[in-house]
């Protein structure tokens, strides 16, 4: 059991977390265990960005969004009254047969396309930052020069996305005169 | 290694700074705006926005050029769809002066992001790469999710505000995962390259690349509104103010449908066998339920979001017989589609007062009694919808029809045939609404605004135009389909 | 230039100028607000279309069998769409029928329609148009233009000024034709592609493979089927005739069922012959179940207007059995009948809307006997009576003759039956007569007709004796293309 074995477990494992903390978030009835799980889900995608050899995106998925994001999500929880949150009430009238059908056809279907994605070898163009370019220039200086380079069209389009997104925020928070 | 871009590049891409800069400034003057004064340079950006970034979208007819390293691409394609985008936009900003005003609704936002949402669609349709055309979409959906709850005090728009952000978040996730999937059998993010991918030799149909495009066209499915991603549609149609729900049905629409035809017929075109059936399910599920459905509606509103998901219906028949040469249909169709259906909601919209929509099928009861014109003008929409010659519908209906034949589907033909026939039913309802019942309740004089008026009469003249004189815009929509030769 | 058109020698478009006529009289009524000026500007219009269509008469030529006064512009050069008139034998006639009608669906409804007389007129005007260009294409898509532009004016003849259960009536009438149309539009996109070309008469006596001519046979079949109407298409007639006004009942009748039988001898037959003959022994049993069908419901109407609705069927299952022939007399039976179900059933819904204006009541018992109190109504009521039965000497007489010795030709017991249904209407016609005439003693103060009326029923009687007493002028104008058509098929079948 070489490298690729044992990468190929931290993989399972990650990928696994992935699955069972986000499902844990959807479904918890306190809003602070829900932020709690998300915080995991964060992390353990954090890992597998590490195994794709992305050490700056996996760094910033944990400042950013393990880190900043979700101290202020937690902030607002708290100053928003927990009382609703805490009422037990049953989200989705579903009888439980229709549960157990729905969740085995999901779990179905992830599980036919991780044995996809692992068996069939693809035969993809391999693209102009191979791991050993990655590792002499540097992971940042790479993406750094994607971003701004190959794709500063969409880089600066996504700028507009988040102007939108900030306008969208203060127009439908605002309150009502 | 340093990455140069050129410089000239930017003057291919005009339209959109200047929709950019104009929807930027639109929100700087409600900024500093004194209280009391005019809104009328804000009122007057996206007008003016629109129309000069028409002028310089035309100056890039037959560009034919790839730009940002292959990110970005102006041809005749894109430019036809960033044309009706525009046009879109206009008549939408026509209809909305009075009724925002009526609504209350915020007004130098609601303009700025018309503007951002349409600066998303001319993005979307005009790039050969996976990357863009998402970021395009997500512009495009984000500033129509905000429109749509920007009715703040009216809780149906909360909700469709709400719901649309959910579930459009949701096929977005679908979308982004097709194309990862793609990406991850591929390696390539440029359609054109996956294009040559496919039609090499060493190409092979994995589970994984299928499950890639299903998803994504599960994505474009519930963009374009087509069943069985439309549950969305009716309610979000119904809840979103009528002037944004006009934009949605016709922009949203046709911009989704243009990246759709886009990537189905320069990436996958070749692996045609693959997906066409899933279109064909796709197409008379879509037409069938959409006009089942919209049979049963007492409020024209959510009849008409109900007829705008028929409508995907035909022009999915179109992508789905899967002709290169024939993909000018859906240009056509989408044109004359979007006239009519921001016309039906001009009438919608000026029916209206503050607080009482009156969209209600009784609330045309006995309409052409007290306003003849109105009536009418509705009247030539729905009957254009119906596809009654010689109504522009009628030739969109044709064309959807001869390339259905043409391509050997006579069975999709056969049910697009036997649906108009269903659809022309539920048309005529409020024909005899407005023409024959009795008004039951006093619903008070019409709305009508020089704004809205003027995009009624130009939809009316061009509803007429299309039909009658189809030659010069059908010619337009080949020239422009012709990239896919 | 064109094998099959000679254009037209004239200095104006003298077939354009008859189609859109009406729709330029339309333009002037836009503009007016007086209802008698709306009327009698109507009326100018319909009477100058009529000299128009008139002068077309004499000017046809009845010794060609190529389309006549042709007129070619491209319209969509990308799918070869042409504007393009022309008209032959057949459709020459079927103009003038609808030229003569229309002012006299003016003059009836001068005093019946009091509601919203400009739309009325509006519509009554752009239904001419519509129609005299269905007559007049040569290109399917136009042809398909005009055919669908009829319907919005005909549903607003029904809708708006109907009887009492008009919403019914007005949407089943449009659900089923449109339904129709659609399979036509099918039908005609097919053809298309085979050809390259949507001219009409390009399409015409091609060696098209037999399973190509089955199924657009079917498709054209029905739509044609649905507009005749034949059995069992038949069923939004009834319900239509009943609830339209007079004026709609007289085009519906006149000119609309015409389309259907139009529409079998102008494509099905000459576009898709070996499907025609293969199709021929089930048309000819569906005309004989109409005839007899038709007949029998008949004798047990009550309703004046629904008794005349009904013989519809009846009349109309002889111009198919007459069509399916496939002889010279067949054809020139069919077209006769197709003439003259036009004027005497025409004029017979004219005479119902007339009584109904005074007694306001279409049930045969409350206008029994009327024969003392209005003569001159039961003068021409007796007249297109017997006319409709085919009693000798007025015009359906001509034509049942025709199509019962095409139909005996070829097939014995099809003769048979359409004898008998020819009795059965007789019986129906005899019954409603004597009752209108001489059902009970009345004293009733109802007056006969007027002026106005005698002038638009004159015309119509005329037409009847002239053509049951010299029917020559007419078969001379149909001969030369029926023959033609007879020929062309009969080398089909070798």
């Amino acid at each position: 059991m070489g490298a690729i074995g044992f990468k190929f477990v931290v993989f399972i494992v990650a990928a696994l977390l992935v699955i069972v903390s986000s499902l844990l978030m959807t479904t918890r009835k306190n809003p602070i265990h829900s932020a709690l799980w998300m915080i995991v889900t964060f992390f353990a995608m954090a890992v597998i960005y590490l195994l794709l050899n992305a050490q700056f995106i996996a760094v910033a998925q944990i400042m950013v969004y393990a880190g900043a994001i979700m101290m202020l999500i937690l902030f607002v929880i708290m100053m928003v009254s927990l009382d609703n949150g805490a009422q037990e009430q049953k989200r989705f009238p579903m009888a439980m047969g229709t549960r157990l059908s729905w969740a085995l056809v999901v779990v179905v279907l992830l599980v036919e396309l991780m044995f996809a994605a692992l068996f069939y070898q693809a035969t993809a163009k391999v693209g102009s930052y191979p791991a050993e370019a990655v590792a002499s220039l540097g992971n940042a200086k790479t993406m750094g020069m994607l971003l701004y380079g190959k794709y500063i069209f969409p880089f600066e389009i996504a700028s507009i996305l988040l102007l939108v997104g900030i306008i969208g925020a203060v127009v439908l928070s605002r309150k009502n005169k | 290694m340093v990455v140069q871009i050129p410089e000239m590049d930017f003057g291919w891409i005009v339209p959109e700074i200047a929709m950019t800069v104009f929807a930027a400034v639109a929100l700087l003057l409600t900024l500093f705006r004194k209280k009391n004064s005019t809104w009328l340079f804000v009122e007057a950006m996206p007008l003016v926005g629109a129309i000069v970034a028409l002028y310089f979208t035309f100056q890039t007819w037959n560009g034919n050029i790839d730009i940002f390293n292959n990110l970005y691409t102006i041809d005749n394609f894109g430019v036809f769809f960033k044309g009706l985008s525009l046009v879109i936009l206009i008549l939408v900003t026509l209809l909305s002066y009075r009724y925002i005003d009526r609504e209350d609704m915020a007004r130098g936002e609601y303009y700025s992001l018309l503007m951002f949402g349409t600066l998303g669609m001319m993005i979307m349709v005009s790039s050969n790469n996976f990357i863009t055309i998402f970021i395009g979409l997500e512009v495009m959906s984000i500033s129509i999710y905000i429109l749509a709850g920007l009715m703040g005090g009216n809780a149906k728009s909360v909700e469709a505000s709400l719901k649309y952000f959910l579930l459009g978040a949701f096929a977005t996730a679908f979308l982004l995962y097709g194309i990862a999937l793609i990406y991850g059998t591929t390696g390539m993010l440029d359609i054109r390259e996956i294009a040559g991918y496919v039609n090499s030799g060493n190409f092979m149909v994995t589970p994984t690349f299928m499950a890639g495009l299903a998803l994504l066209i599960v994505g474009f499915g519930f963009k374009t509104a087509s069943v069985p991603f439309h549950m969305w549609t009716p309610d979000v149609y119904e809840g979103a103010p009528t002037s944004i729900t006009a934009y949605m049905a016709t922009g949203v629409k046709a911009a989704a449908f243009a990246a759709f035809l886009r990537v189905l017929f320069t990436a996958f075109h070749p692996f045609l066998s693959g997906w066409t059936y899933m279109l064909w399910i796709l197409a008379v599920a879509t037409m069938t339920l959409g006009n089942i459905t919209a049979l049963k509606q007492d409020d024209v509103k959510r009849m008409l979001a109900y007829s705008s998901i028929a409508h995907a219906g035909y022009i999915l028949i179109a992508l789905t017989v899967g002709d290169r040469t024939l993909s000018s249909t859906v240009l056509y169709y989408l044109l004359v589609y979007s006239f009519m259906t921001i016309g039906a909601f001009a009438v919608v919209i000026i029916l209206g007062r503050q607080g009482s929509p009156n969209t209600g099928i009784e609330s045309y009861a006995g309409l052409a009694g007290r306003h003849p014109v109105i009536a009418a003008v509705m009247a030539v929409f729905l009957f254009s919808m119906a596809g009654i010659p010689p109504l522009a519908g009628f030739m969109g209906k044709f064309y959807v029809l001869t390339d259905a034949i043409r391509g050997g589907y006579y069975w999709l033909a056969i049910i697009g045939v036997l649906n108009s026939v269903v659809a022309a039913y539920y048309y005529l309802r409020v024909v005899m609404y407005m023409y024959f019942k009795e008004p039951e309740a006093e619903i008070g004089a019409p709305d009508v605004s020089i704004g809205s008026t003027l995009a009624i009469a130009i939809s009316v003249v061009v509803v007429f135009y299309l039909g009658i004189f189809p030659r010069l815009f059908l010619m337009i929509a080949h020239t422009s389909s012709a990239i896919f030769m | 230039m064109l094998p099959y058109l000679t254009m037209n020698p004239f200095g104006f478009p003298v077939l354009s100028t008859t189609i859109f006529m009406p729709l330029f009289g339309v333009l002037f009524i836009l503009f007016m607000s007086n209802e008698k000026a709306i009327k009698v500007a109507a009326m100018i219009t319909a009477l100058l279309t009529l000299a128009v269509s008139a002068f077309l008469f004499v000017n046809f030529d009845p010794t060609t069998t190529i389309f006549q006064f042709g007129e070619r512009i491209s319209w969509v050069s990308s799918f070869n769409i042409n504007y393009m008139l022309g008209i032959d034998g057949i459709s020459i006639m079927l103009i003038l029928l609808t030229t003569i009608i229309s002012p006299i669906a003016v003059l009836s409804s001068w005093k019946a329609i009091q509601t919203r007389v400009k739309e009325f007129m509006i519509s009554i005007l752009i239904m001419e148009t519509a129609m005299i260009g269905v007559f007049c294409s040569l290109d399917f898509i136009l042809f398909y233009f005009f055919w669908e532009a009829m319907l919005i004016p005909m549903y607003l003849l029904i809708a708006i000024w109907g009887g009492p259960n008009k919403d019914y009536a007005s949407l089943k009438f449009f659900i089923y034709t449109l339904f129709g149309s659609v399979f036509l539009l099918v039908a005609i996109i097919a053809i298309y592609l085979v050809n390259g070309t949507f001219s009409i008469p390009e399409a015409m006596f091609k060696d098209y493979t037999f399973q190509f001519q089955f199924w657009v046979f079917l498709a054209f079949g029905i739509a044609f089927a649905i507009k005749v109407p034949m059995f069992p298409f038949h069923t939004w007639l009834p319900a239509a005739h009943t609830e339209a006004p007079t004026v709609g009942s007289v085009f519906l009748a006149s000119i609309l069922l015409k389309m259907g039988t139009y529409g079998f001898m102008r494509f099905c037959l000459p576009i898709v012959p070996q499907a025609s003959f293969y199709f021929a022994p089930l048309m000819i049993v569906l005309s004989i179940i109409g005839i007899i069908y038709g007949g029998f419901v008949c004798l047990s109407q009550t309703d004046m207007k629904k008794l005349v609705a009904y013989s519809s069927v009846a009349h109309m299952g002889f111009v198919i059995l007459g069509i399916f022939t496939f002889s010279i007399y067949g054809f020139v039976g069919a077209l006769f009948q197709m003439l003259n179900h036009g004027i005497t059933t025409g004029g017979l819904f004219l005479l119902v809307g007339m009584v109904y204006e005074r007694t306001h009541s279409r049930q045969i018992y409350d206008n029994a006997g009327l024969g003392k109190i209005m003569p001159i109504y039961m003068f021409f009521f007796g007249l297109f009576a017997v006319s409709s039965f085919a009693f000798p000497g007025t015009n359906s007489f001509v034509g049942e003759l025709y199509v019962l010795i095409g139909a005996f030709a070829v097939n014995k017991t099809a003769g048979f039956f359409a004898v008998v249904g020819a009795v059965v209407a007789a019986a129906y016609m005899l019954k409603l007569l004597k009752q209108v005439a001489w059902g009970r003693e009345d004293k009733r103060d109802i007056k006969d007709m007027n002026l106005r009326e005698i002038i638009y029923m004159v015309p119509l009687a005329i037409f009847v004796l002239w053509v049951g007493l010299f029917p020559r002028p007419f078969v001379n104008v149909m001969e030369y293309t029926l023959v033609n058509l007879a020929t062309q098929l009969d080398k089909v079948s070798h």
